[in-house]
């Protein structure tokens, strides 16, 4: 049980439940099968986001890139099925190829240079998106395969939409990866300490090609997945994807500096933006205060890390002191 | 070190004058009207906030940190500004002081967060980024202010120098030679600066680095107020979306400038006059890029590409004068 209680995501579920059972109190809509829906859809959408996120701060970088490779490659995609009328398997391929190409870009210009992450990803951010609007100059495409909109609309049964399915695999996948293999445990030791971490033989390129290029292709999926929910593919999918890529990792418990990220933590910080959001809609609250709730939110996250790691350090002073 | 010369041709500034000439003398040659009084009156209004967007960044920057909230902040400044002369009536004067001491107060927020925190600005920033901008938008309503004093207005849209430069210019270049006579004469000048380069032995040698951190993203709120009133004068009115969404549009030219001009992004270095030919740089290209007609959409992809070839270039730069040094 103490186990537990240290966990990053244990107090966040608990806010989580106790945080829906009080919304649905004051208004029974929010459990509505049409308001499951929407909050699911809004969930998976982001929860890929956030992975792609969070797996460069598990590395202590950060990619401000994220946006623009999603909307590139929403483009890309659409514009293959719409223009070159691709079939889907291969414009879905070819997305992800561009996704990949645009992390390895990411990854190796950083570890090359050493550079830090955040200028070039600026500067990618800048040349991705200036792809972009340079293809479609400003316009959207339309034609969407009937299958593609199916998956984007359809239900698997009662509110659950088909959307979910991919973004919970890449969750599980995630979990996976920083838990029980080998690569994601070399990432956070990377994150932690790049000194010891190349002075115990870990290849600070192959680390870092490998969080941009799987960031690369989450984001990827990401821009993939919105087309299929708006049915369209827009030139600015993708724009407003920084603040809550970085939200939902820091609500749950990632350390900026790097070595520490959560998946279960990541993914209820996603969860729990999203029904913030979805209440203040339903509460018949100004948008703009979702934005600025978004942001209090992040203060108060990084408040409480910093006091649970004042009080851990408190913690083992008694011990270590003499 | 005996003769000077090389090592001034060893620096960034250097680099980026030659830069900054070769480009006149390519745009000048290779199209229309980039040398007409009209043209160099708008590079001129243009350059004068591109400048200041990068020195309020430049002051962060020396902290080792960031400031994404810098296009929020100067919005909202500009707005209350718009505010307390369209609909309090309160004199130009005044309203300037109040618009850069609530600058200032903003900064201090960030820097407070930051300092208490120990959390990297970057974060604190990117929240306070969107606090600053949804409050802005929803106490304005997304309303611009229009009806400012014709004084004001004026000021903004005034051609000085037979008509060759705008007001606004002259202001940028007098905050450049403020800052660098701060950084290079005064107590306090050197104290941000030693806070910035080691924390640890600036704080063994008693200064207080919080506070200086605090002081340092005062002065960027402080700047990016005052981009906000010489924006707003520009344009002659006061617009929620005059830096785009959450003030995205300064972000780029506000890392531009000071990168450009050799700033560390590990903190402890400044170069003012870089930061301004740097700004100057990014203006003139900008400026190109739309006279040789790459298309409006293409501007913003050769512009990162010009970000990423400028570090590369001073990350060689660096390799090379390493090298030098260890031979000699």
């Amino acid at each position: 049980m103490s186990a537990l209680l240290k966990k990053d995501w244990f107090g966040l579920g608990l806010v989580l439940i106790f945080g829906s059972i009080l919304i649905s109190l004051f208004k029974p809509a929010f459990i509505s099968p049409f308001n499951l829906y929407v909050l699911m859809l809004s969930v998976s959408l982001m929860l890929v986001v956030a992975m792609s996120q969070m797996i460069i701060i598990a590395i202590g970088q950060m990619n401000l890139s994220v946006g623009a490779i999603g909307g590139l490659v929403a483009i890309s995609f659409t514009g293959l099925m719409e223009v070159y009328s691709m079939s889907i398997l291969p414009a879905v391929l070819i997305g992800l190829l561009i996704g990949l190409a645009c992390g390895f870009i990411n990854g190796y210009i950083t570890v090359k240079t050493g550079i830090s992450a955040f200028i070039i990803t600026l500067a990618t951010l800048y040349i991705f998106k200036g792809m972009n609007l340079g293809i479609t100059e400003a316009q959207p495409f339309y034609e969407i395969p009937e299958a593609v909109k199916f998956f984007g609309n359809a239900k698997i049964f009662g509110p659950i939409p088909y959307l979910v399915i991919i973004p919970i695999i890449i969750t599980v996948l995630m979990w996976i990866l920083m838990n029980r293999t080998s690569l994601g445990r070399y990432m956070l030791a990377y994150g932690n300490n790049v000194q010891s971490s190349e002075l115990i033989g870990i290849s600070s390129t192959k680390i870092v090609i490998y969080a941009h290029v799987i960031s690369g292709l989450l984001a990827a999926i990401g821009g993939m997945l919105v087309v299929c929910r708006l049915q369209l593919g827009t030139p600015n999918i993708g724009d407003s994807w920084l603040l809550p890529s970085f939200a939902a990792p820091v609500i749950g418990g990632a350390i900026l500096a790097g070595g520490k990220v959560d998946v279960i933590a990541t993914a209820f910080g996603v969860i729990l933006v999203s029904i913030i959001s979805q209440a203040l809609v339903i509460f018949k609250i100004d948008p703009f205060f979702v934005q600025i709730f978004l942001g209090f939110m992040i203060l108060l996250a990084v408040f409480i890390n910093r006091y649970r790691e004042y009080r851990e350090e408190r913690r083992t002073k008694v011990f270590s002191d003499e | 070190m005996n003769n000077k010369i090389p090592n001034f041709v060893k620096t960034n500034q250097f680099g980026l004058l030659i830069l900054v000439i070769v480009f006149i003398c390519i745009f000048s040659f290779s199209t229309d009207g980039f040398t007409s009084r009209f043209n160099i009156y708008a590079l001129s209004r243009v350059v004068a906030l591109d400048i200041m967007i990068g020195l309020a960044m430049m002051v962060v920057i020396l902290t080792g940190g960031l400031n994404l909230s810098l296009g929020a902040l100067g919005v909202s400044a500009a707005m209350f500004g718009g505010w307390c002369m369209e609909s309090m009536g309160i004199p130009i004067s005044i309203t300037i002081i109040l618009v850069l001491a609530f600058g200032s107060f903003l900064g201090w927020i960030n820097g407070f967060v930051t300092v208490r925190t120990g959390v990297h600005s970057f974060i604190v920033t990117l929240a306070t980024m969107s606090i600053y901008f949804g409050f802005m938008t929803l106490l304005t309503e997304a309303e611009a202010f229009r009806k400012l004093p014709e004084a004001f207005t004026d000021f903004g849209s005034l051609k000085l120098f037979n008509k060759y430069i705008s007001p606004l210019l002259i202001i940028s270049v007098l905050t450049c030679f403020v800052l660098y006579y701060i950084f290079k004469y005064t107590d306090i000048g050197r104290k941000l600066i030693a806070a910035g380069a080691n924390p640890d032995a600036a704080e063994l040698s008693g200064i207080s680095v919080d506070r200086m951190f605090i002081y340092c993203h005062m002065l960027s709120g402080f700047l990016a107020a005052l981009a906000g009133i010489m924006l707003t004068a520009r344009i002659g009115a006061a617009i929620p979306s005059m830096a785009g969404h959450l003030g995205f549009d300064w972000l780029l030219p506000a890392f531009l400038a000071p990168v450009l001009g050799g700033t560390l992004l590990s903190g402890g270095k400044v170069t003012v006059f870089g930061t301004m030919l740097g700004a100057i740089l990014v203006t003139l290209i900008n400026n190109g890029l739309y006279l040789i007609d790459v298309g409006e959409f293409w501007v913003r992809f050769f512009l990162g590409i010009i970000l990423l070839g400028a570090v590369l270039l001073d990350r060689a730069r660096e390799y090379f004068t390493v090298k030098n040094s260890i031979v000699s």
